[in-house]
C-alpha cells in the first residue's frame, strides 16, 4: 500500500482511477463488441456529450455553489464559433472544437467576472438575463449565425460515426478534470467559497481568481460540447443552441444527479436523456410538467438527487454489515 | 418632439403596470427572503384565468380582477404551506428555493399547455381598440384604464402596509421574525399571507397584461426578469421607489425602439438587468436589496 502512495499523488485514489479507466475502456470497446443499432450509437454519442456538459456545469454550479441558468450561452457560442471555423476547412476537424471552447470560455469570463460578485439567487437571475440577451442578439446577428435558418456544417458520415469515440474522449477529459478540480486546492477553495465567501477571503482564498478560473473552464468545456453537438447534427441554429430550455436542461441534469457531487451530475444526465426519450415517445404533452415535478421532489426530499439516494443506501448497507 | 412626448406618455402608462407586477416579487423577497421564480408562472396563470372567465363566463376582465386575485392568493398560500415552508431562506438557502419554485412554474406551464394549448391568446373586449386623444396624441382607452387600476392597487398596497395592523405585522416580520414570535405575532401566518398577496399581485398584473398583449403558456418569463430589474433598482419597502424604478425601465424600453432594430428591443430588459446587478446592486433609492 505504501508503494501505491508513492506513485499516486495524495488526492488521487488508485481505486477511483481503476473504476474510471475500466468504465471508459468498456464504453470505448462497446461498438466493436456489440452490434449497436445506429439509433443507439447516436443516442450514446449524445449522452456522452450531455454527461460531459452536466459535469462541467457542476464545477461552477455545484462546487462553487453559483447556480447558472445561462450555460446555453456558452454552449451556443462554442457551437457557432466551431461551426464557422469548420466551414473554413483550414484545420483538422478537432481544432475548431477547441477554438469554439476557448471562445466560449472567454465569453463566460467576460460576463462572469463582473457578475460572480453576486451570490446565490442574484447570480442565478443575472445568468438568466445573460442567457436570454445572448440568444436575442445572436439570433439577430445573421452574418455570424445565419439567423433563424441556421448554418450547415461540412461533416461526412464517416466522421459522424467516429464522433462516438471523440465524444467519449472528451467525456473522459471532463470526468478527469472534475475529479482533479474537486480534489485539488482549487476545489477546496471553491467549497470554502460555497460555504462562506467572506470567511474564505479572510483566510486567503483568492475568491475572484478561483471563481473566474472555474467559470472559464466550465464555459470552455460546455463550448467544446456545443461544437461537437453541432458537428453531430452537421447543422446549427440559434434557437436550439441558445434556448432557455437548453440552459434549464443542464440545471435539471445536475439537480437530478446531485449538485456538488463529483460524478452525480453525469448520472443525472444519463437519466435525463433516457427520460426525455421515453417521455417524448410516450407522453410528449407531459414532459415539462414531469421535469418540474421531479425538480420539486428532489429539492424537498433528496437535495443530493440520485447521488444522495446512493449514499443513503450505501450507508444503510454499511451499518447493517457492522451491526452483524 | 411630438413623437418624444407620445413615447413618454406611453412609458408612463406602461410603468404603472410594471410597478404592480414587480411589487409582488419585491414584497415576497422583502419578507420571506425568497426570490419567487414562480412569479412568471403566476403572471401567466392570471392572464389565462382572466381570459377563461371572459371567454366562458363573459365576465369583463376588469370585473374579474377580484376573482383572479382570490384564486391566485389561494394558490400562493397553498404553495407556501405545501412547499416553501420547508426550505431554508436567504443566501444560506442557496438555490434550493429557486429550483423548487422553478419546478412549480414548469408544472403550471405544462398545465396551461394541456388546458389551453400553446396558441397565442389575447383578452379582447369591445373597448380594446378604442382610443382617446390626450395632448395631441392618441392613447388607447384600455391602457388608460389599466394604468388607473394599477395606480389604485399600488395606493391600496401602500395603505395596507402603512395604515393597518396586518401591514404593521408584515413590516415587523420583514425586520425581525424572531422578535415577532416573542411578542406574539403568528409569523408563519404572516409568511403565508405575504406569499399569497405577492402571488395575487402577480396574477392581477398578468390579467392586466393579458388585456394589452398576447400570451401563451411561456408568457411571464420576460415579465419575471423585468420585475426583478425593478425590484433591484427600486429597493424594498417603498411603493414610490418601485414606481420610479418601473418608470425608468419603461422609459428605457420605450425609447430603445427609437434607437434599436425592433428585434433587439427585447434584449434591452435583459441587458439592463445584468448592468443593474453589476453596477447598482444596492438599488437607486430606499433600502438595499442585496445584503
Amino acid at each position: 500500500m505504501s508503494s501505491w502512495r508513492r506513485i499516486f499523488p495524495e488526492w488521487l485514489s488508485p481505486y477511483h482511477l481503476a473504476v474510471l479507466a475500466i468504465g471508459l475502456g468498456a464504453l470505448h470497446a462497446l461498438p466493436y463488441l456489440v452490434a449497436l443499432s445506429p439509433y443507439d450509437h447516436n443516442q450514446m454519442t449524445l449522452a456522452f456529450l450531455f454527461v460531459a456538459v452536466a459535469l462541467a456545469w457542476n464545477w461552477i454550479g455545484g462546487f462553487a455553489g453559483q447556480v447558472s441558468f445561462g450555460h446555453a450561452a456558452m454552449f451556443g457560442v462554442g457551437g457557432f464559433v466551431a461551426a464557422r471555423a469548420l466551414q473554413m476547412q483550414l484545420f483538422p476537424f478537432w481544432v475548431p472544437w477547441v477554438i469554439g471552447g476557448i471562445a466560449a470560455g472567454a465569453y463566460g469570463l467576460a460576463w462572469g467576472h463582473p457578475t460572480l460578485r453576486l451570490r446565490g439567487p442574484y447570480f442565478s437571475i443575472a445568468t438568466i438575463g445573460v442567457g436570454e440577451a445572448t440568444r436575442l442578439v445572436l439570433t439577430y446577428w445573421q452574418d455570424f449565425t445565419g439567423g433563424a435558418t441556421g448554418l450547415n456544417l461540412p461533416i461526412n458520415a464517416q466522421l459522424k460515426y467516429a464522433l462516438y469515440w471523440y465524444a467519449l474522449y472528451f467525456l473522459a477529459l471532463v470526468a478527469i478534470a472534475s475529479y482533479a478540480i474537486r480534489n485539488s486546492r482549487l476545489g477546496l477553495g471553491l467549497l470554502s467559497i460555497k460555504s462562506d465567501v467572506e470567511a474564505a477571503a479572510d483566510v486567503g482564498v483568492p475568491v475572484v481568481f478561483c471563481q473566474d478560473l472555474v467559470l472559464f473552464l466550465s464555459g470552455a468545456a460546455v463550448g467544446i460540447a456545443g461544437g461537437i453537438y453541432a458537428s453531430y447534427f452537421s447543422f446549427i441554429e440559434p434557437s436550439d443552441m441558445f434556448g432557455f430550455d437548453r440552459s434549464i436542461s443542464f440545471v435539471l441534469m445536475a439537480v437530478i444527479g446531485g449538485v456538488g457531487t463529483v460524478f452525480g451530475p453525469g448520472l443525472g444526465a444519463v437519466v435525463f436523456v433516457l427520460l426525455r426519450q421515453f417521455l417524448i415517445a410516450s407522453y410528449p404533452q407531459l414532459y415539462l410538467g414531469l421535469y418540474g415535478l421531479l425538480l420539486v421532489l428532489v429539492v424537498l426530499f433528496e437535495p443530493l438527487g440520485i447521488s444522495g439516494l446512493i449514499f443513503r443506501v450505501a450507508r444503510r448497507l454499511r451499518t447493517q454489515r457492522s451491526a452483524r | 418632439m411630438a413623437r418624444g412626448l407620445e413615447l413618454l406618455l406611453s412609458a408612463i402608462l406602461l410603468a404603472g403596470l410594471y410597478a404592480t407586477m414587480a411589487y409582488g416579487l419585491g414584497l415576497i423577497y422583502g419578507v420571506l427572503r425568497i426570490v419567487n421564480l414562480n412569479h412568471g408562472g403566476m403572471i401567466m396563470t392570471g392572464a389565462y384565468l382572466g381570459w377563461w372567465l371572459h371567454e366562458r363566463a363573459g365576465i369583463d376582465p376588469y370585473l374579474s380582477l377580484p376573482i383572479v386575485a382570490t384564486v391566485c392568493f389561494a394558490i400562493g398560500a397553498l404553495i407556501y404551506h405545501g412547499l416553501v415552508r420547508y426550505l431554508p431562506r436567504g443566501a444560506a438557502g442557496g438555490a434550493q428555493s429557486l429550483l423548487l419554485l422553478f419546478g412549480v412554474w414548469l408544472v403550471l406551464r405544462n398545465a396551461a399547455y394541456l388546458q389551453f394549448t400553446g396558441n397565442d391568446q389575447v383578452i379582447r373586449t369591445e373597448y380594446s381598440t378604442m382610443a382617446v386623444v390626450v395632448l395631441g396624441s392618441a392613447l388607447s382607452v384600455n391602457r388608460l384604464i389599466v394604468f388607473a387600476i394599477a395606480a389604485l392597487m399600488l395606493l391600496g398596497l401602500h395603505l395596507l402596509l402603512t395604515r393597518t395592523y396586518l401591514g404593521k405585522a408584515i413590516r415587523a416580520v420583514a425586520q425581525n421574525a424572531d422578535s415577532c414570535t416573542l411578542v406574539g405575532v403568528q409569523v408563519e401566518r404572516i409568511y403565508a399571507l405575504t406569499f399569497g398577496i405577492g402571488t395575487a399581485l402577480a396574477g392581477m398584473a398578468g390579467l392586466l397584461l393579458g388585456t394589452l398583449f398576447s400570451f401563451n403558456p411561456t408568457f411571464g418569463a420576460v415579465e419575471l426578469l423585468k420585475s426583478f430589474v425593478i425590484v433591484v433598482l427600486g429597493g424594498l419597502g417603498s411603493v414610490l421607489g418601485t414606481a420610479l424604478a418601473a418608470l425608468i425601465l419603461a422609459i428605457v424600453e420605450v425609447f430603445a425602439i427609437l434607437l434599436l432594430p425592433a428585434y433587439l428591443t427585447g434584449a434591452v430588459g435583459f441587458v439592463l438587468l445584468v448592468l443593474v446587478l453589476i453596477f447598482r446592486p444596492g438599488g437607486l433609492f430606499g433600502h438595499r436589496v442585496l445584503g
